[in-house]
């Protein structure tokens, strides 16, 4: 049971991750810094429980503020460009805050025992749930609690003007602007908001494995990030929970029987999905169940609709 | 500022230009695919070190001589780029950019994981041609491997001028980068180009990735994402599209990373050659050579 708990405990973190990642995709920029603001968020979540001995909750909180704040602090720089120079700086700022914590060393002595980040061995010991005697379903309810309140605030913001404002400048952002749309503005909001999520995804995820470093942070998660939602779709938030049943779930634990063949037909498949379904699994729209009850079943109004 | 450290810094800043040149040809091979499909290969780097694992296995299962190595990892290279270009960008519609660069990533993953299966994870020797010569200019040492990795260079990007100028193929090829569709409606083949750019890319990629393991004398799967980033990072600086600013990018990168090696030392390397990447991105947005940027 305590396996499925821990499986339900992944989903979760990566599901936060995926979602930081949904956010500005949804502007259409792709950002390959969502590793490194994971990473931003571990390190001080972990710093706030372990070496400081705060409660999880304002920890991770705090994480997520930081986080947002360096995000919105590189957004204006970096979406100063866009397409490709984008993913390139992204990519580029995720490496230099890997790098960064790779050189971090910080200790606190705490009840005669060396607590925090110590370079290229990491940050051990981040042990708040087994200190304070959390069980394993306390855990994965905490987690699940967290995830559920950012999907249903990034479902409602979708149903409000300002998710028609994230699609508008995703859509074309030049007819956007003309419309008076400030894109640096929508943008960065969205790079924020992106990075608050993160940091939030990042502080549990250093709780649920205790010991964090560098290497985790790498390139490979940043692709992971913006894995799941271009996977699942950008219809709604849906997709990329999906995605992340789909990677983390069927890829990486069903295929657990092959071995080693595991891994090579988890990049195959991937490319074999997107060429099947180019907008992602659930496709480019919100489900829409509400609305094709009330109009009804007539074949023509339902492709309009659509 | 004693002697010996200018010793140093101009040694370091020799060797750094010479390497460079392998990250101008992964710099092109960006630039170039970028210019015919407006599209990201984040597959490219792993294609290209893919290409130079061919080589090593004809050297470890024939013993062929270093020459014949490097040619195989150059042409393997183009072929496994035809897969990429046929696997990731062929079949996924023009309309949906993200989902060619999700599947690039997939392929990314295939590739890597397929070299750590078949190296078993284990770094590797690669032949190298006059490792033992040096050529001393004062008390600067040229190591002939280097030179070796930079003549080579010098010559495919010599190889990838001439085919872009005076070949009717280049022609095609820069047609379509300039104009797909008027390019198209003049009889050309886009499709017929953008698989032949892929190859063309692959060639110079596998030739970079033999390079890169020549110089450093083992290959390893590692090296993929080192070569993805540089890569990358190089297009930036020299301009997305320019072949010259990715040459200019490649020696910058190449002569920024050993000074800073120097400096500060090998675990804050990266992170200055990050820096510098970032003072192009916030000074000129556009890289050196690029134009002004247009709605894509």
């Amino acid at each position: 049971m305590d396996f499925y708990f821990g499986l339900l405990q992944i989903f979760g973190v990566h599901t936060l991750l995926g979602l930081s990642a949904y956010v500005v995709l949804l502007t259409g920029q792709v950002s390959m810094a969502q590793a490194g603001f994971y990473a931003i968020g571990a390190y001080t979540a972990g710093a706030g429980t372990a070496m400081f001995g705060i409660h999880i909750l304002p920890a991770i909180i705090v994480a997520g503020l930081v986080t947002a704040v360096i995000a919105c602090i590189v957004g204006f720089p970096a979406l100063r460009v866009k397409g490709l120079m984008l993913v390139v700086a992204t990519l580029a700022f995720g490496e230099m805050v890997r790098l960064f914590f790779f050189n971090l060393t910080w200790q606190v002595d705490r009840g005669g025992e060396l607590v925090g980040p110590n370079g290229a061995e990491g940050f051990r010991s981040i042990r708040y749930f087994p200190e304070h005697g959390w069980e394993v379903w306390h855990v994965t309810a905490f987690i699940w609690a967290v995830v559920i309140v950012v999907m249903v605030a990034l479902w409602w913001v979708d149903r409000t003007r300002a998710g028609a404002v994230l699609r508008a400048v995703g859509h074309d952002e030049t007819a956007a602007q003309s419309i008076g749309l400030n894109l640096t503005a929508v943008k960065v909001g969205a790079m924020t908001a992106g990075g608050f999520i993160a940091g939030l995804g990042g502080g549990i995820y250093a709780h649920t494995v205790t010991h964090i470093e560098h290497g985790v942070f790498g390139v490979l998660l940043a692709t992971f990030a913006i894995a799941y939602p271009i996977l699942g779709g950008l219809g709604s938030v849906f997709g990329t929970v999906i995605a992340v049943l789909f990677i983390q779930g069927f890829l990486i634990e069903g295929l657990r029987f092959l071995g080693d063949w595991r891994s090579l037909l988890f990049g195959a498949l991937i490319v074999l999905a997107m060429n099947l379904r180019p907008t992602g699994l659930l496709g480019e729209h919100a489900p829409r169940w509400f609305r094709r009850r009330k109009t009804g079943s007539e074949p023509l109004e339902l492709k309009e609709a659509n | 500022m004693d002697y010996f450290f200018i010793i140093d810094f101009v040694q370091s800043l020799a060797d750094g230009l010479l390497f460079g040149t392998t990250y101008a040809l992964i710099g092109i091979g960006f630039t170039l695919i970028f210019g015919v499909m407006r599209k990201l290969n984040l597959a490219y780097g792993a294609a290209a070190l893919a290409g130079t694992y061919v080589g090593l296995g004809l050297f470890l299962t024939f013993n062929a001589p270093p020459f014949v190595v490097f040619l195989a990892s150059a042409i393997g290279a183009g072929l496994i780029g035809l897969v990429v270009y046929y696997c990731c960008f062929r079949f996924t519609p023009e309309a949906h950019p993200m989902a060619s660069l999700l599947a690039s990533v997939g392929m990314l993953l295939f590739l890597e994981e397929m070299m750590t299966h078949v190296s078993h994870g284990m770094p590797h020797p690669y032949p190298s041609v006059l490792s033992g010569a040096t050529l001393e200019l004062g008390d600067i040492w040229i190591r002939g491997d280097l030179l070796f990795v930079f003549g080579i260079c010098v010559v495919a990007m010599a190889l990838l001028f001439w085919l872009l100028y005076r070949t009717p193929l280049g022609l095609a090829t820069r047609a379509v980068s300039q104009q797909p569709r008027a390019a198209q409606l003049c009889g050309i083949d886009s499709a017929r180009v953008n698989a032949l750019t892929f190859v063309i890319a692959g060639v110079l990629g596998g030739t970079a990735g033999a390079m890169t393991a020549a110089a450093v004398g083992i290959l390893s799967p590692i090296i993929a994402t080192g070569l993805t980033v540089k890569g990358l990072i190089v297009v930036v600086i020299g301009g997305l599209g320019s072949i010259p600013g990715a040459i200019i990018g490649g020696l910058l990168v190449g002569a920024a990373e050993n000074i800073f090696l120097l400096l500060r030392g090998v675990t804050e390397r990266d992170i200055y050659v990050m820096l510098l990447l970032f003072l192009f991105l916030t000074l000129r947005p556009g890289g050196l050579f690029g134009s002004a940027a247009t709605r894509d």
